[in-house]
């Protein structure tokens, strides 16, 4: 095995087709093709397969891959590096995450644009290292102090995690603000065929306020910190009418199965909207209407989708999650008159089969018939 | 946290005929495929397809009436190992070793003692499922002692439809990462380039091809072609040149419905 050996190109490489790919690497590649530069991360499961894939490929593009010696650190480093105008972001899973909530507001407060991946695992506390839903909460309010929001994106494949990533880009850059992907264990771990051809970064956005050098004109400061009450309110208010831009702009919602009436609604996201998709087919077959509202931005929700999909359904809506019931708060108030989802879970990584929610749909639909 | 109950599988795989067998019927492998030695060990990289590898050349020597262990020494990912598929080997008589309780679903370095002496006396065959990548093989470094010389086979498995195996050059530096960090010699490769249920036979052949060359510069012969039962009723043998292992998917998850997976090489 020690000779030297030449080879015969590789077209096979260069000709576009799928990969066979885990959730994490496609997300690496992404960032890469979203035109990521530095990437600052520290290791944790079930998302450190990240990590490794850009450990080698930062490199090859000449973007930077540094490991910090904590989630505080990388937070703190992706704070310094986004505000010279690069394209930066981190990967982690929950406990890390909650380690970089402090640096989170910080960042927001200083309106930059960073990209935060966050796999779910199961909590609280270490909890353990399988899927979870259980980071709805932190990842759509806020997870660190102050008034401020992040657009949140939810993928439930391979595929979409990759595209997501590179959508997350570009709305941290167009809103100078954190973007969050929040993808469950099972999207970060699992393989799927990903076409990654014709994933590529948008126009570039200007950023005047880039500590780039001053090359001749006023000197800009990136930082959260006004004194001055008058202006800090001023500050929030401006920020507060971004975030309502946002609801207004950036929905995105998947309808599987929604028409004009339903036996039931179904709202679930991730991988756990993939086992309802099944669910949902199944019973189709037995005559039952059920209809899937999957919320592709958790934030901004898509709080029309569900409020007109649940107006017609004899069984109402249920939501349905990785966890004991986060999102619900969210699809309750989207309810409004409407009255209030009904609610199944499984958490502690323990992840339902479609057998599981068909019954649990099939029942829900006969109370509702009764 | 995959869990395959043996009920399902006794469901899905009958007996020719249709009679309903006390576990999956399984086709006995054929002679090129079984294993020359005592030890087999299965290495690759992330998503190569050990673990299913491992599964089927297990069922398949189970049914030739081998007694059969099949060791999950993946330490590296909790998620998607032999190990769970443990229901299912249960109901077919084949041995598990792989941490218990709730060590179950860690991915801590945890190599448990009697695979030592499994090693040294392996009583039947052994299957060892190594975790993925260099980093996957490493463990193995720890057991190189308990290795009888010339009394196991490396087969390194092989799919040119990941990121880093795309061709020649990445699947050299996989087979080379893999030898030095088990620091075991790997005796064979095998060619199992898939996309799950996007599989197409000019695929599987495309990848034969690049790991034939593979083998050709490393000087490891391709000990066999695997690929999904109904691929390969569509292979003709003169163009394959090795042992074909017929594949059927254990490692299922069904819960994911819909597009994933879909039945194997599906065209």
């Amino acid at each position: 095995m020690g000779c030297i050996m030449i080879f015969s190109g590789s077209e096979a490489a260069a000709k576009p087709r799928k990969l066979l790919m885990k959730g994490a690497e496609a997300i690496g590649e992404a960032a890469i093709r979203a035109g990521a530069k530095a990437y600052f991360c520290y290791p944790i499961t079930p998302q450190t397969e990240v990590a490794e894939y850009l450990a080698r490929r930062m490199p090859e593009v000449g973007g930077v891959f540094l490991q910090g010696e904590s989630e505080l650190a990388v937070a703190n480093m992706l704070f310094g590096a986004a505000a010279t105008g690069a394209r930066v972001f981190t990967s982690t899973s929950s406990p890390g995450f909650s380690l970089m909530a402090e640096a989170m507001s910080y960042i927001a407060g200083a309106e930059l644009p960073v990209v935060f991946i966050n796999v779910m695992r199961c909590g609280p506390g270490l909890g353990g290292v399988l899927a979870a839903q259980s980071d709805y909460w932190q990842a759509t309010r806020n997870s660190g102090h102050g008034d401020y929001r992040c657009p949140v994106l939810a993928p439930s494949s391979v595929q979409e995690a990759a595209e997501l990533t590179l959508a997350a880009f570009e709305l941290a850059d167009r809103y100078r603000n954190p973007v969050i992907v929040l993808a469950d264990g099972m999207i970060g771990q699992m393989m799927e065929p990903v076409m990654l051809e014709g994933l590529a970064a948008g126009e570039p956005v200007e950023k005047p306020w880039a500590t780039q050098g001053c090359g001749g004109r006023e000197p800009v400061v990136v930082k959260s910190l006004y004194l001055d009450p008058q202006v800090l309110e001023r500050m929030n208010r401006r920020l507060a009418e971004k975030y309502a831009k946002m609801q207004t702009d950036e929905v995105q919602v998947e309808l599987y199965n929604v028409r004009e009436r339903h036996d039931l609604v179904v709202v679930a996201y991730g991988t756990m909207a993939r086992i309802c998709k099944t669910a949902i087919d199944r019973l189709g077959k037995e005559g039952l209407q059920v209809g899937l509202v999957r919320p592709i931005t958790l934030f901004p929700f898509p709080v029309d989708a569900v409020h007109s999909a649940a107006r017609h359904s004899a069984a109402g809506v249920v939501t349905v999650e990785l966890s004991q019931g986060q999102m619900i708060d969210d699809v309750n108030l989207a309810l409004g008159e409407l009255g209030r989802s009904a609610f199944f879970g499984r958490s502690g990584g323990m992840v339902p089969t479609p057998d599981e929610v068909t019954r649990v749909f099939r029942d829900l639909v006969k109370r509702g018939a009764a | 946290m995959i869990e395959f109950d043996g009920e399902q599988a006794r469901v899905e795989h009958t007996q020719p005929g249709g009679g309903k067998a006390d576990h999956p019927w399984w086709p006995p492998l054929g002679e090129g495929l079984r294993p020359r030695q005592p030890v087999v060990v299965i290495a690759g990289g992330f998503g190569s397809g050990k673990s299913e590898l491992a599964l089927n050349l297990c069922m398949g020597l189970q049914a030739g009436g081998e007694r059969v262990r099949l060791v999950d020494l993946d330490i590296v990912k909790p998620f998607f190992r032999s190990r769970q598929a443990r229901g299912f080997l249960a109901a077919a008589g084949i041995g598990l070793v792989a941490p218990e309780g709730e060590l179950f679903h860690s991915d801590l370095p945890i190599v448990l003692p009697e695979i030592r002496s499994l090693l040294r006396q392996p009583d039947g065959v052994v299957v060892i499922d190594v975790g993925g990548d260099t980093a996957g093989s490493r463990v193995l470094s720890s057991l190189g002692d308990a290795f009888v010389s010339g009394g196991y086979e490396l087969l390194v498995v092989l799919n040119t439809s990941r990121p880093f195996t795309r061709d020649v050059r990445g699947l050299v530096e996989m087979v080379r990462g893999i030898a030095a960090a088990g620091g075991l010699v790997p005796t064979g490769l095998v060619a199992n380039t898939h996309l799950l249920g996007e599989t197409r036979l000019e695929l599987v052949l495309e990848g034969l091809g690049a790991v034939r060359e593979t083998g050709a510069l490393l000087g490891i012969p391709v000990r066999m072609l695997a690929c999904s039962e109904k691929l390969a009723r569509r292979l003709q043998p003169q163009a394959v040149g090795c042992p074909v292992l017929e594949l059927r998917r254990v490692l299922r998850e069904e819960r994911l419905g819909g597009e994933w997976p879909l039945a194997d090489g599906e065209d």
